[in-house]
């Protein structure tokens, strides 16, 4: 292959822009974190829990707690704020923030306004309150921070209440404006009764009428701006644009849009508003189905005869807004994709009601900009499949993915996705909420995870726990097998009984006595996560709220509660399964080598794992290349995959947090597969400690030695497959699947027609989303060789795409090794 | 019944139209010296040793009670006289560093493995019978192509029409598509490059196109072997004559295969052989469009 996807077809303008987002640090402007402090002496502007899902940033919690408090800009708090709930505080504070502090740019040609918006704002809590919470975070022996260390240290996973991934209610915002919205909590403000207007409730809605105002606020200032440069600008051209925008600011997103211009930059402005609310760059925070709610805004620009072109550069210039939500922590080291860790979504194309394609011209214009555009990170494009979808967005996909090196865009299977919704209905008794009549209007956020659209928070990364501690403890008989460490002091911890005592392995006569202690310690280390992220998610609903957010999800206002406190309609936590394929392959091989062949006995099994396999290679041997593997399409080992995630998926709904959530499963490992496998001791399935998991709901590396279509069988097969000629899915949240193809099965017409009828069975046959990433393995060598040439080389990880030279050399190296593995 | 077949390869996009699964049916009665399957040639499974693989720990040498494997400086060799074909030593390597080339699957079994892709086969792509030559294991073969016929499936064979002809008319009922290899025109090459003469094979394409099956032909384009003008030409009359298939692919040697023949322990004469030109190709598939219309070609070539 050789070379590069690049981008075509752009303007000037655009070109421009794109070119100087990519000068990275080299450029004058950015949209860096700016801190900001209410200046008391206690003041802090970090909340670590948001990062406890991401275990690279551990060591720096005291540097980023202190440091970024200490240059901080002072906001000017009101007399009296500290009598006012802590809600309307940061409402409070956020607002003046965002508007007297925080300085409104635009960038030269630019045709969206709004642009510098990641702020660390005052968590505004009182001097009492903050003792209470960093007791409660920072104690040295029962503290969060501690334990949560501890649990990522001993590898069972990590679990913390992280932010956005959601899909908020934009075309509300966008279709009826933020006075709508600001008058209907209003209304229920109104309607309360004192003692309520009083209490908690009216200090939410208040909290949230300050919120809803903002947008105006800032919008105004725009306004003024637009004007102030337009009345500045030589080029007529340029300055009329500007007029334009100053125009557009008066408008949205207080008003409702009425064109196309204004609808995107009323999103914009309510998308970015939400990270500055959240304080945290776009994690998973998506646009729902994009093409279907702004599309009544495209036609009527068009049949008002305006030029396509244009609309065309308005999008473009949304891409690049959505890019800049990475300058947060632009100068902050790469590491495995870290920087590729934000997904703003976005839903192209699918059902409607009763199977009908919803694909419309604007889909397909958003198609052009993916490609003109592309390589680029953010935002995601999710495309969604089902069998009635048509030809022609079928071929223009196969063209795209043929084109570029991973799909530019994920691809999301209606059938499999629809049937995991209405599961997840079914045990929530959710089905006045989720049910046939609406369900195919549901999206997907950060990577791939399936949720509503608008009242729905299902907190999709929050909770990732590895099965493969359960094989461990299953062994240690409720212990762990090795020494851990604290990963950055080397301090070992003390090996303590866990889990369950299951009894002695070695006394297990056959096979189903090993799985019945193993299934004991899966349900142990459920609760066991469930437990440590209860913890966290309460300490969130007293001392975090975000009440912009919940102006934007519907059932926040009705209930008059924060969607940090369970406000919203539909509510869940996802428990995102970490190391399936590694855990499963290692029952195979339990069963193989102990029970079936006899090849070793069970105390020669814990002894080579102890060793990490050293001076046991021919055993290993015999576990990695003779014992079964899922992923092949084979019947046996498929129906043990199948088995446990159906027993894990039924097991996971009988939690729930303290404010309301009820725990769902799904699949999705972003980079845990990587990292953890350098934490969790070596597998029966021969891997080595130091080698990596499974990720999400893949097979084990080089372990689909039948091709991509066996692997997307045993993907479906072990989903639940179908009953009755109905699409059965036991992870409602979805389950990320990636794939490699070589260039050679997309090399010309014919061939694209092939990759066409695998996408159709895949409809058929396989998960609920899919990556697709087309590679020869010697275009990744040369790009580890000559990284300065493949800067713009993208490739799909696990649901979300990374610069392939940004990420770190062992997931370099992993990706070359899954590639070797493709057999077409 | 049983088949002796080598391999099944899912998804395979070269082995007709649509996305195929294409199983190889193990013996041949052509040897042609640029074989991309030798070890299909053999009807008898044989052992095959991948140095990558192995672990070096002689698994192998103590499982095998027929005294047939050496092993020495070179690693691991077998003595192809004593070989029983009886797996033991593929089926005790820890590593899979030996692979018994060719098993024996009940016809049910494979139909059963088959049949596996069908959500993937779309409405033209299905299952292909290839080889080695697939018509040696006639009687089997024609159970397996009534199977999957009667299930729906799109059936298409690979083969190069070298017996009676007969057993076609027996399979042809369960047949959607033959892939029919004309490899040499002139008689005597034919003979020279695959030990057979070729009289048989043109005839029985002549008795195809009174058939009115649907009909690909394949040419193998291989340096200093098939790739002349006289062979194209002379293969393109006589198409002409007999009757157009719906296409006829001219097939780019390479020569991936060349680790094979290592392992077979034969010393290939066409492992240097790279890559045809692109121009060469292009010529070569312009002669015969000038005959022979539906001419084309496939594989990778180079462009230098």
């Amino acid at each position: 292959m050789g070379k590069i996807k690049q981008p075509k077809n752009l303007s000037s303008r655009i070109k421009w822009l794109r070119d100087y987002y990519f000068e990275g640090t080299a450029r004058e402007w950015n949209n860096e974190f700016r801190p900001f402090t209410s200046g008391t002496p206690w003041d802090s502007n970090y909340n670590e829990m948001t990062y406890y899902v991401v275990p690279e940033t551990y060591p720096f919690f005291p540097t980023f707690n202190s440091g970024l408090i200490q240059g901080a800009y002072k906001v000017d708090t009101p007399k009296g704020f500290y009598d006012l709930s802590i809600a309307e505080r940061r409402a409070l504070f956020i607002q003046r923030t965002i508007v007297d502090y925080v300085p409104q740019e635009i960038l030269p040609g630019d045709l969206l306004c709004g642009a510098t918006f990641n702020i660390y704002a005052s968590l505004c809590l009182s001097k009492k309150e903050t003792a209470i919470r960093n007791k409660a975070i920072l104690d040295k022996k029962s503290g969060l921070r501690k334990r949560t260390i501890e649990f990522h240290d001993r590898g069972f996973g990590n679990c913390g209440p992280t932010s956005g991934h959601l899909q908020p209610g934009y075309a509300v915002a966008v279709t009826k404006g933020f006075e709508y919205i600001y008058n209907d909590i209003k209304e229920k403000y109104d309607d309360l009764s004192q003692s309520d207007k009083d209490g908690k409730k009216g200090h939410q809605l208040k909290a949230m009428m300050t919120s809803a105002q903002t947008p105006r606020l800032l919008a105004e200032k725009y306004a003024a701006l637009c004007e102030k440069f337009a009345a500045e600008e030589k080029d007529p051209t340029r300055q009329a644009e500007l007029l334009k925008m100053s125009e557009n600011m008066k408008v949205v997103p207080w008003k409702p849009a009425t064109n196309f211009y204004e609808a995107v930059q009323s999103l914009w402005f309510t998308h970015m508003l939400v990270m500055t609310d959240e304080n945290y760059p776009g994690p998973g925070l998506s646009f729902g189905r994009i093409d279907q709610y702004l599309y009544p805004f495209y036609k009527k620009s068009i049949d008002d005869g305006e030029d396509p072109t244009f609309l065309k550069e308005i999008l473009e210039c949304l891409w690049i807004h959505c890019n800049t939500a990475y300058d947060a922590m632009i100068r902050v080291g790469m590491n495995q994709g870290i920087t590729a860790g934000y997904g703003q979504l976005m839903m192209l194309s699918g059902m409607g009601k009763d199977g009908k394609d919803l694909t419309n011209d604007l889909t397909y214009l958003f198609l052009d900009v993916i490609d003109d555009m592309s390589p680029i990170l953010e935002p995601k494009p999710n495309v969604r499949l089902h069998s009635n979808s048509p030809e022609k967005l079928l071929d223009r996909v196969c063209d795209m993915i043929a084109d570029s090196q991973g799909a530019p865009f994920l691809l999301n299977f209606d059938e499999r996705s629809i049937a995991g919704l209405l599961h997840e209905a079914k045990f929530a008794k959710l089905q006045h909420l989720i049910n046939p009549d609406n369900v195919f209007d549901y999206g997907s956020v950060g990577c791939l995870e399936n949720t509503m659209v608008g009242n729905d928070r299902s907190q999709t990364v929050d909770v990732n726990l590895n099965f493969l501690k359960a094989i461990e403890l299953t062994l240690g008989n409720g212990k762990d097998i090795v020494d851990y460490k604290d990963q950055l002091w080397g301090k070992p911890y003390k090996n303590i009984q866990m889990g369950p005592s299951t009894g002695d392995p070695c006394s297990f006569k056959d096979f189903d006595e090993f799985y019945a202690a193993f299934l004991k310690q899966i349900k142990f280390i459920i609760k066991n996560i469930v437990d440590l992220y209860n913890t966290g998610d309460a300490l969130r609903r007293q001392f975090f709220p975000t009440p912009y957010l919940s102006c934007l999800v519907k059932g926040c206002a009705e209930s008059g509660k924060d969607v940090t406190q369970g406000g919203a309609e539909i509510k869940f936590v996802t428990i995102e399964g970490v190391t399936f394929a590694t855990t499963v392959d290692s029952l195979l091989a339990i069963k193989y080598l102990v029970y079936d062949e006899k090849a070793c006995t069970m105390s020669e099994l814990i002894k080579a794992l102890q060793a990490n396999w050293v001076g046991y290679e021919k055993l290993q041997a015999i576990a990695k290349n003779k014992a079964p593997k899922y992923g092949r399409d084979d019947e046996d080992a498929d129906l043990l995959a199948q088995n446990f995630m159906k027993f894990w998926a039924n097991e996971v709904p009988n939690y729930h947090t303290t404010s309301g959530h009820t725990y769902r499963p799904g699949m999705l490992s972003w980079n845990y597969w990587v990292s953890d496998g350098y934490i969790l001791v070596a597998s029966p399935d021969g891997r080595k400690r130091g080698q990596f998991l499974s990720n999400a709901i893949c097979p084990s590396n080089g372990a689909d030695s039948n091709g991509p279509t066996a692997n997307s069988n045993s993907v479906g097969t072990v989903l639940g497959g179908k009953e009755n000629g109905e699409y059965v899915n036991w992870l409602p949240n979805g389950a990320s699947h990636t794939i490699t193809l070589n260039p050679s099965l997309v090399a010309d017409t014919g061939h694209k027609e092939k990759l066409k009828y695998f996408l159709k069975g895949y409809v058929k046959n396989g998960g609920t989303a899919l990556q697709i990433n087309i590679l020869d393995v010697e275009t990744l060598k040369d790009a580890q060789k000559n990284p300065e040439e493949y800067r713009h080389l993208l490739v799909r990880v696990t649901g979300y795409n990374a610069y392939f030279t940004s990420i770190g050399r062992e997931l370099q190296n992993e990706i070359i090794e899954r590639e070797s593995h493709a057999t077409i | 019944m049983d088949a002796t077949i080598l391999d099944i390869q899912r998804m395979s996009t070269e082995d007709g139209p649509g996305l195929r699964t294409t199983v190889f049916f193990k013996g041949c009665n052509l040897v042609c010296g640029w074989c991309h399957n030798p070890e299909s040639i053999n009807f008898k499974p044989d052992p095959n040793w991948f140095l990558s693989k192995c672990i070096g720990c002689s698994t192998c040498k103590t499982s095998c009670s027929h005294g047939a494997i050496i092993r020495n400086e070179d690693g691991i060799q077998f003595d192809r006289k004593k070989c029983q074909s009886c797996g033991a030593c593929a089926k005790r390597c820890p590593s899979n560093a030996i692979e018994l080339k060719g098993k024996k699957i009940h016809v049910t079994k494979l139909f059963n493995e088959l049949i596996k892709d069908e959500a993937y086969f779309g409405p033209e792509g299905g299952v292909t019978l290839s080889g080695g030559e697939v018509m040696m294991q006639a009687e089997v073969a024609t159970e397996l192509a009534r199977l999957l016929k009667n299930k729906g499936i799109n059936v298409a064979i690979d083969t190069a029409g070298c017996y009676d002809y007969r057993l076609l008319e027996k399979i042809m009922p369960y047949v959607d598509l033959i892939l029919y290899d004309l490899k040499v025109f002139n008689p005597i090459e034919h003979m020279s490059l695959t030990r057979v003469d070729n009289k048989l094979i043109l005839e029985n394409y002549k008795r195809l196109i009174v058939s009115k099956v649907r009909l690909w032909i394949r040419t193998p384009i291989i340096q200093n072997a098939t790739d002349t003008d006289e062979n194209i030409l002379g293969l393109a009359e006589f198409i002409k004559e007999a009757g157009y298939p719906e296409r006829w692919e001219l097939c780019a040697f390479n020569n991936l295969c060349r680790s094979k023949y290592e392992r077979l322990g034969i010393e290939w004469q066409y492992k240097e052989y790279g890559l045809l030109k692109r121009t060469r190709l292009e010529h070569l598939t312009a002669l015969a469009m000038t005959v022979v219309p539906m001419a084309m070609y496939s594989g990778a070539v180079a462009d230098i």
